[in-house]
């Protein structure tokens, strides 16, 4: 009986211990007592980790991409130079800056690199000793920091700077990331809070959330990179991947009805039945709101206020100018029917070349010019005549499918009726399927005893 | 007799007034767009807080209860700060204006 109590309280200590380490970061009294001196205090215990984390995605916003069209397959594609009307600028053209005054004398700070963890001297992609003093671990690592110090500001040579929290209480405060680390910078991408993805990941909206899970639960991290779903409007990745199935293995299922299905029915098809956020944008028109002034005019609903589109997807890319989505078909023998969140973005084309044009966003957002903003950007791309390219820009639109990969629900999954009745949330014809197969689809036989019992069991 | 009948009457009308207000006033969801003037937060772990919100439109002040984690850990570490345009939702609980959502316009 006393050796059972001795190794209970043996065990039971090492969970305690496993469970402290896992809640507290080592480290803490040195850093207490030497202060934090940016990452050269995080190298002391992690060497290499600076020079290591410029070589990913959150630092260069870019990679190489193998699995969309019309792409250079030498060159690195991401938020530092895409051109499509979710973001109509990017770091290039749309660089942080102070903005020309509006029409009350006012100007701000702004531009599509604002959420780089630089400090903007050392910004998107850049390396060497300068480069690595200049991340901003604690914006991703630390739970205590404080947002004031992450501010634009001019320094005494007159360069734009962003500041960051790099105090002692910040730094004691680090770890893991947790959701809000992530979600500081994911939620308001695309032009507010939940426009670009529209979901929140809470116990309200997510399963996952619901269990206690963080983000990187699912994007394990690795050497800092992070893995990435095959979301057709993501392009740049680490390399790694992430999917249901790392967790969840092919038959998830009690159901071996349901378990036949996860050959053709990607997981997030029946468990994100619902989506949100932006559904339509115009660049060409911007709106003067409250401040003085201008952003692009914005249609956007709420997380689950919106119903996805379905089509095949073997995980290739198909871009044009007016067309960013999947490209697969029922025959590949590789693609699953996947979800998908339509967006339609307005923006100005090249007259000549039928190409769509990028925007600096700073004449724009002080005057409502749109078209000085799409000079501003062909001078900055070394476009030959900006100012009449922007003379002769031609508005258009453009459709974008967004992977939808969040808002994960068990209890409110789509089961056999959703999608095998006559009214149900596919379309068989459009996905491929011939008269006679969509009538036998949808006739009842194919879900009525299961659905029986189901019931049978739920009363 | 008719007198009975008319008392009921009036007594039944004014019922429903009452009950019928009483239902659109604690129902209703008021949307505005304002600035921020004022944050008050009891310290890092509070379980409310109020923000004052300048309505773009009326310019009246509007003074909002955040009960909120998500939204209050934003205040608590600066993410919403005073200065900033804020689109909100809110009922009228009690005599408050409590919050149902409250994002900042601003995006990246």
């Amino acid at each position: 009986m006393k050796r059972t109590v001795t190794i209970a309280s043996a065990l039971l200590a090492v969970l305690w211990g496993a469970g402290t380490w896992g809640a507290e970061h080592p480290g803490k009294s040195q850093i207490e007592k030497d202060g934090y001196k940016g990452p050269a205090t995080c190298e002391e215990c992690h060497p290499g980790k600076t020079k290591e984390f410029l070589g990913t995605v959150h630092w260069k916003h870019a990679s190489k991409v193998d699995n969309v069209d019309n792409l250079d397959p030498k060159k690195e594609y991401g938020m530092k130079n895409r051109i499509y009307t979710m973001c109509n600028g990017n770091d290039v053209v749309n660089n942080l800056k102070e903005i020309p005054k509006n029409a009350d004398g006012k100007s701000k700070f702004t531009g599509c690199n604002t959420c780089h963890p630089g400090d903007h001297l050392n910004d998107v992609g850049s390396t060497g000793p300068a480069a690595e003093n200049a991340i901003d671990c604690l914006v991703c690592h630390s739970t205590d920091y404080d947002f004031r110090q992450r501010k634009p500001f001019k320094n005494e040579q007159g360069q734009v700077v962003m500041g960051q929290d790099r105090s002692t209480k910040a730094a004691l405060a680090i770890g893991k990331p947790t959701v809000k680390n992530c979600m500081v910078c994911h939620e308001t991408a695309g032009g507010g809070v939940l426009v670009k993805r529209g979901f929140i990941f809470s116990k309200d909206t997510d399963a996952h959330a619901a269990k206690g899970m963080v983000c990187v639960d699912c994007h394990k991290t690795k050497n800092h990179k992070i893995p990435t779903g095959f979301d057709p409007n993501n392009w740049a990745n680490d390399g790694l991947r992430v999917a249901c199935g790392d967790c969840h293995g092919d038959k998830p299922h009690k159901s071996a009805d349901y378990n036949r299905h996860t050959a053709k029915i990607a997981c997030q098809t029946c468990h994100i039945p619902r989506t949100g956020g932006a559904v339509a944008k115009d660049f060409t028109v911007w709106e003067k709101g409250s401040d003085g002034f201008y952003e692009p005019t914005t249609l956007k609903k709420e997380a689950n206020e919106t119903v996805p589109v379905y089509a095949w997807y073997n995980k290739t890319v198909r871009n044009e100018p007016h067309f960013i989505g999947p490209k697969g078909s029922r025959k590949d023998g590789k693609s699953k029917i996947y979800p998908f969140k339509i967006y339609m973005g307005k923006a100005f084309y090249d007259k000549k070349t039928g190409q769509l044009l990028s925007m600096d966003f700073a004449p724009p957002m002080a005057n409502g010019n749109t078209r000085a903003g799409v000079e501003s950007a062909a001078r900055t791309l070394g476009m030959k005549d900006p100012a009449a390219v922007a003379k002769n820009a031609v508005p258009g639109w453009q459709t974008i499918y967004f992977g939808s990969n969040h808002l994960v629900t068990k209890a409110k999954a789509l089961n056999c009726i959703n999608c095998h009745g006559v009214n149900g949330v596919f379309n068989f014809k459009e996905l491929g399927y011939t008269d006679a197969e969509i009538k036998k689809l949808t006739n009842p036989e194919i879900y009525f005893n299961q659905l029986i019992e189901k019931q049978k069991e739920d009363w | 007799m008719k007198k009975s009948v008319a008392v009921l009457l009036v007594v039944a009308i004014v019922a429903l007034g009452i009950f019928s207000l009483s239902g659109v006033a604690s129902a209703e969801e008021i949307k505005m767009v304002g600035v921020i003037t004022k944050i008050d937060i009891a310290g890092k772990d509070a379980k409310t807080a109020t923000a004052t919100l300048k309505d773009n439109k009326t310019e009246k002040l509007v003074v909002i209860t955040i009960n909120d984690d998500l939204t209050l850990d934003k205040f608590k570490d600066h993410r919403i700060v005073e200065g900033d345009e804020i689109r909100c939702k809110y009922e009228v609980i009690d005599g408050k204006n409590v919050s149902k959502l409250f994002r900042k316009t601003a995006g990246c």
